[in-house]
């Protein structure tokens, strides 16, 4: 039995945060005020996470995610419980944790701005102590994975957002570390290189068996990456398995989508969204028991989402056949997107 | 496979350093008009200060006891004695932006010191103008003072530009440093920097409680005063002699404000 890379046991933690008084006066009163209240951002979490794991940490802003791993990347101390990342204890040795661990934290590129790609590299290999064999099998391994030898030369200010994400991922993966952080790794990107970071980030974390730790907003990505998500709201975890797991709480929900016009494409996003509140008006007077439907619009789709066990599709589909045209459906499942916004909402667990 | 790792010690990060300036320097030289004009700028400013300086003494004799050449000498000196801290550690000036924005976080995922790491990113190149004005300078009042020049005085004079230096940075990391705890910790910095001007002066010409501040307080006097006592002056005072173990302490005092700051940052999870 393998041990676990990472383990978190009951932990917390607490920030102490001025209660602040209005006006002038109250900016006064807080120079001296001791009046402090304790804000829970992490309450008491335990997850293990297996080595070569790809797991999602998803949860919405201010959840407590990234308090969560800056406890695990040995910057901050937890209030209270025990972690350990590859053996030790994080915090009690930020620098030699760093040695072990790889973060791609946040929008700022984490490469020296001004250098050519390559010289960063360099310099990882000297600040990590990475030994020459290891540099060039790894930097074989980038060259056979990404087009990165036409980058080698270009400073990262002048790179794009896409080049700058691409070369943070590889130079998180550079010395080889047991476990690689990634807040949103795809966030601002185009469809071609969001495929293409998570195929990067497949790709090394199968190479190397190296544990990924990934946040994100982009059920994209979880789709793409996590066999496993951990989903944690307001400090406190909601949620940790599969995601077949999940789908089948809501194995008989099901989605439709429906296009009214022909263009759908050239519609504007005002105008779908009237058409998909004229459709739940109605949807709600014709049905008012159904509770699970619901009606979104996701792309040049209006998405209507329903329970089966409350209401057959069928049944609902020929009720807006009799009002309007349709001119194109599509059947699905239930969505990543719609399982965790439900989690989310606290409709279930 | 995990192979030993070898200590970080200063051998490590001296290398890590050069290796970084080397590499930031070739950067630098490729946009060549930047470097120039950025050059060319930091001249002109010290220009206009000398200007003033002249039209200074034009009016009076001495100031304070001190004469023109060697008012020249704390001059020329004070700028050499500031280039260190503009070329070095010139990212200073960015830290509350990056405080303020969150991006500071990044600083403290490598396994290297935090402080070195941060104030390693940037070398700033417009201080060499400075550098070379202030050599000038220097050289023109030791001729005209008729300073003698051998081995001794050579290595004092190195010795006593290094505990400038260290006093400028030291009160410039500090000043710096403030943004971990205040917002608006950009009043700060400048109003230091403000205060540096003053280093080219005798600190004699203050008195009581200014006298004080800028001796012990915010040693801006060891900059320049002190540190070129030793040659303008017959007799040293006791200050002068403390002065480059006095700024040793000084500079650890502003790491360790600078860290302390920079653990709270992390802890207060912005």
């Amino acid at each position: 039995m393998t041990e676990p890379i990472i383990t978190l046991k009951n932990v917390s933690k607490e920030f102490k945060v001025l209660n602040r008084h209005e006006g002038v006066k109250g900016g006064f009163k807080d120079l001296f005020s001791r009046d402090y209240k304790i804000i829970k951002a992490v309450n008491d979490i335990s997850m293990e996470i297996m080595p070569g794991e790809i797991c999602g940490y998803l949860g919405p802003n201010g959840a407590g995610k990234s308090t969560t791993i800056k406890m695990m990347t040995g910057v901050l101390e937890p209030t209270a419980g025990e972690i350990y990342v590859n053996g030790k204890i994080p915090y009690k040795n930020r620098t030699e944790n760093a040695q072990n661990i790889g973060v791609v934290f946040g929008q700022r590129s984490q490469l020296w701005w001004s250098l050519p790609l390559i010289e960063s590299f360099k310099l990882l290999r000297d600040i990590y102590q990475i030994e020459e064999k290891q540099y060039k099998d790894m930097m074989e391994l980038y060259e056979s994975l990404v087009d990165i030898k036409s980058l080698y030369s270009k400073p990262v200010r002048q790179m794009s957002l896409g080049q700058r994400t691409l070369s943070d991922i590889l130079a998180a993966f550079l010395h080889n570390p047991g476990v690689v952080f990634l807040d949103e790794p795809t966030i601002g990107l185009d469809v071609s290189m969001k495929s293409k970071i998570r195929d990067l980030i497949k790709a090394l974390n199968h190479e190397k068996n190296t544990t990924v730790i990934l946040t994100t907003h982009d059920m994209g990505d979880v789709d793409a990456l996590c066999k496993r998500i951990v989903i944690i709201d307001k400090g406190v975890m909601l949620y940790d398995n599969s995601i077949e797991n999940l789908k089948h709480f809501f194995g008989a929900y099901r989605t439709m989508r429906l296009r009214f016009t022909k263009n759908a494409a050239e519609l504007t996003e005002e105008a779908l969204q009237k058409q998909a509140e004229e459709l739940t008006v109605d949807l709600k007077q014709k049905y008012p028991q159904a509770s699970s439907i619901s009606v979104t619009v996701d792309d040049d789709w209006i998405d209507v989402l329903l329970n089966e066990e409350e209401i057959p599709l069928m049944k609902v589909m020929n009720h807006i056949q009799e009002t309007k045209r349709i001119y194109d459906v599509q059947l699905q499942e239930i969505s990543t997107e719609s399982v965790i916004k439900k989690i989310y909402d606290k409709e279930i667990v | 496979m995990k192979h030993k790792l070898k200590k970080r010690g200063i051998g490590f990060y001296a290398s890590i350093y050069f290796k970084i300036i080397a590499q930031d320097f070739k950067s630098k030289m490729s946009y060549r008009a930047d470097f120039i004009i950025s050059t060319l700028g930091m001249i002109m400013t010290n220009i206009s200060g000398f200007i003033g300086f002249y039209i200074m003494f034009q009016k009076f004799e001495t100031i304070n006891g001190w004469n023109y050449y060697e008012m020249l000498f704390l001059y020329g000196f004070s700028l050499i004695a500031l280039t260190p801290m503009q070329c070095l550690f010139d990212n200073n000036w960015n830290l509350r932006f990056v405080v303020e924005d969150g991006s500071f976080i990044k600083y403290c995922f490598r396994p290297i010191n935090i402080f070195f790491y941060y104030i390693s990113e940037v070398f700033d190149v417009k201080g060499l103008g400075q550098l070379l004005m202030g050599g000038i300078t220097l050289t023109y009042a030791w001729n005209k003072l008729s300073l003698p020049f051998s081995f001794k005085t050579g290595a004092l004079l190195l010795l006593a530009l290094f505990t400038g230096s260290l006093f400028m940075i030291a009160i410039m990391n500090m000043a710096a440093a403030t943004c971990f705890w205040i917002i608006h910790s950009g009043y700060v910095m400048v109003t230091m920097f403000k205060f540096t001007e003053y280093a080219k002066y005798p600190v004699t010409i203050y008195q009581g409680f200014f006298r004080v501040l800028f001796t012990f307080i915010i040693p801006i006097a060891f900059v320049a005063y002190y540190p070129s006592y030793i040659f303008l002056r017959p007799e040293v005072p006791l200050l002068t002699c403390i002065a480059p173990l006095f700024g040793i302490f000084f500079f650890w005092l502003s790491y360790r404000f600078w860290m302390l700051g920079a653990m709270r940052y992390s802890g207060t999870g912005n």
